[in-house]
């Protein structure tokens, strides 16, 4: 038994990417390895860098919308409600209150989808492929709402300055109800076994701790954050749109662990429905937008909106042409990196996959 | 449900004049009517910079991230934005120099996006515990965002011998 023994100890390096089979987007990981457990990470970053920033200096503002909106599939709807926050902040627009509340349901529908794909992605890395193909069927039905609604699966342009794009008639109202009660009873079924089944729990409870010190240190965000029971819901501490005439709760779990991240997400998604069927009894009437074309002034904004992912934030700067100066974003994901070096040493090289999914990775978000 | 943060805008800026030791001019406080308030402003001594990141992680504040602007090729304005308490605290500064002390030692939280700062727009921070590449390979020069390169240059560039043109005199000329 010696020599192997002696085997399991020697420390190698093990590189992971830029393209990688367990990699959905290219990033590029070293690990230092001792055996199996993971003595250190380097990260490098810089694949899918698209010059995002530079590019929205050449459009006015409106076709801005359109190009934030490509930044990220999963937070498609935070990128361009954040920067459209950001510039109705410069420009002095108060949206009317109907606009405000459709605009908190598009949010949420999207957050729900958006961590229902993540944990699905979870399932799978830790090899329960039913529960990870019972978890995109349930997922299934937020994405025939967001077709019917706005009528596209992923991007929904539903922001616009001054308001929003669509309007939810008594039908549509209808339907979404119907919609909503339809999946609360496979989400109880799918959501029980994430919280419930042995098998999931070995894999992901204790894996990837960050303390909540590290967290604070780090300056981690949303769901991840508040796995480590920090608060840093961007709904709660600097509410926006109609987030301060609703009622709802931090979900905030204490554990610090992959188990942790994946609860609050769960729900979360439970949070996200409740939060759109508030909105729809207390729905006010009258226009979605206002009327006239917006007039940017000289000056200088900033927005921060709680994306899937934790606090997106945009910083604008208007010289009074109908062209941006300076666009800047930071998406939540680009903190959690960081994190990844406190999270991943001490673990087996099986886990990183799923410590690596426990950050909601996005990384043409990063870097944009 | 309205915010109180007003008397926090207010604890913040006195404790900031006791630590940079002089007076803030041009204070803007934006208030979006819901208890919501960013602060935006400026400071001219590079000295300070360290000071005000102080201050913040003394509240228990974070660096939400940083925005170099080009104004001209050795001018950049740079603006910090932390977060404290739910609060934006906005903090812009000038550098003539492309130098800027670095506040990863004090503020953990801006160690990516001062290195990616270095990367794109050449602005080194200073004294910056892990000042390796981020974004660009060592291979590639630095401060790519100064420059506008069109499309249809760098279309023609990878079509034709153009591309290669540049990167051998510029070979040349380092050598």
């Amino acid at each position: 038994m010696k020599p192997k023994e002696k085997e399991i100890k020697k420390s190698y390096r093990a590189p992971i990417g830029p393209i990688h089979i367990a990699l959905e987007e290219p990033v590029y990981f070293k690990l230092d390895l001792q055996g199996e457990t993971v003595k250190g990470v380097d990260i490098l970053s810089g694949f899918v860098h698209r010059g995002m920033e530079a590019l929205v200096l050449r459009r006015n503002y409106l076709q801005n919308m359109i190009i934030t909106e490509r930044t990220c599939s999963l937070c498609s709807n935070n990128h361009p409600f954040t920067y459209i926050l950001a510039v109705e902040k410069i420009a002095d627009i108060t949206p009317p209150p109907r606009a405000q509340y459709l605009r908190v349901i598009a949010d949420e529908i999207k957050r729900a989808a958006s961590h229902l794909i993540n944990i699905s992605l979870q399932a799978h890395l830790i090899g329960f492929h039913s529960l990870m193909t019972q978890t995109m069927e349930t997922r299934e039905i937020l994405q025939d709402i967001k077709e019917t609604i706005w009528g596209n699966r992923m991007d929904l342009s539903a922001n616009t300055i001054g308001g929003v794009k669509y309007d939810l008639d008594q039908e549509r109202q209808k339907y979404l109800i119907k919609k909503l009660t339809q999946i609360r009873k496979p989400l109880k079924r799918v959501l029980n076994i994430f919280k419930t089944n042995s098998m999931v729990r070995l894999r992901t409870e204790g894996v990837g701790v960050i303390p909540k010190e590290d967290g604070l240190r780090l300056g981690i965000v949303g769901p991840c954050a508040r796995g480590s029971g920090i608060n840093n819901d961007i709904r709660d501490i600097n509410p926006y749109a109609a987030y301060p005439d609703l009622d709802f709760e931090v979900v905030l779990e204490h554990g610090c662990d992959v188990r942790s991240r994946t609860l609050v997400r769960v729900r979360e998604v439970y949070q996200a429905i409740n939060l759109v069927e508030q909105c729809l009894k207390k729905l006010p009437d009258g226009p979605v937008r206002t009327p006239n074309l917006p007039r940017i002034n000289e000056g200088e904004g900033v927005a921060r909106t709680e994306a899937p992912r934790g606090e997106l934030f945009y910083y604008v700067k208007s010289n009074g042409s109908d062209k941006p100066e300076r666009i800047k974003w930071r998406v939540p994901t680009y903190m959690h990196w960081e994190a990844l070096t406190v999270a991943m040493p001490g673990n087996k090289l099986a886990d990183t996959a799923v410590i690596f999914n426990s950050i909601d990775p996005c990384i043409s978000c990063t870097e944009r | 449900m309205k915010r109180q943060t007003h008397q926090l805008v207010l604890a913040i800026l006195a404790d900031l004049e006791v630590y940079l030791k002089t007076e803030l001019d041009n204070v803007v406080i934006y208030d979006d009517g819901r208890g919501n308030e960013d602060v935006f402003f400026r400071i001219t001594e590079k000295e300070h910079l360290p000071l005000v990141a102080s201050l913040v992680k003394k509240y228990n504040g974070r660096l939400v991230t940083l925005t170099p602007n080009v104004i001209d090729d050795e001018t950049h304005e740079l603006v910090y934005h932390f977060d404290i308490e739910g609060l934006l605290i906005n903090c812009t500064i000038t550098v003539t120099d492309k130098k800027i002390p670095s506040i990863t030692p004090i503020l953990k939280s801006a160690d990516w996006t001062e290195r990616e700062m270095k990367d794109l727009f050449g602005v080194v921070p200073e004294g910056h515990p892990n000042p390796k590449r981020l974004i660009l390979d060592e291979s590639l020069a630095e401060g790519v965002f100064q420059e506008y390169i069109g499309l249809s240059d760098a279309m023609a560039g990878a079509a034709t011998n153009k591309l290669w043109e540049h990167i051998n005199e510029a070979k040349r000329k380092r050598d």
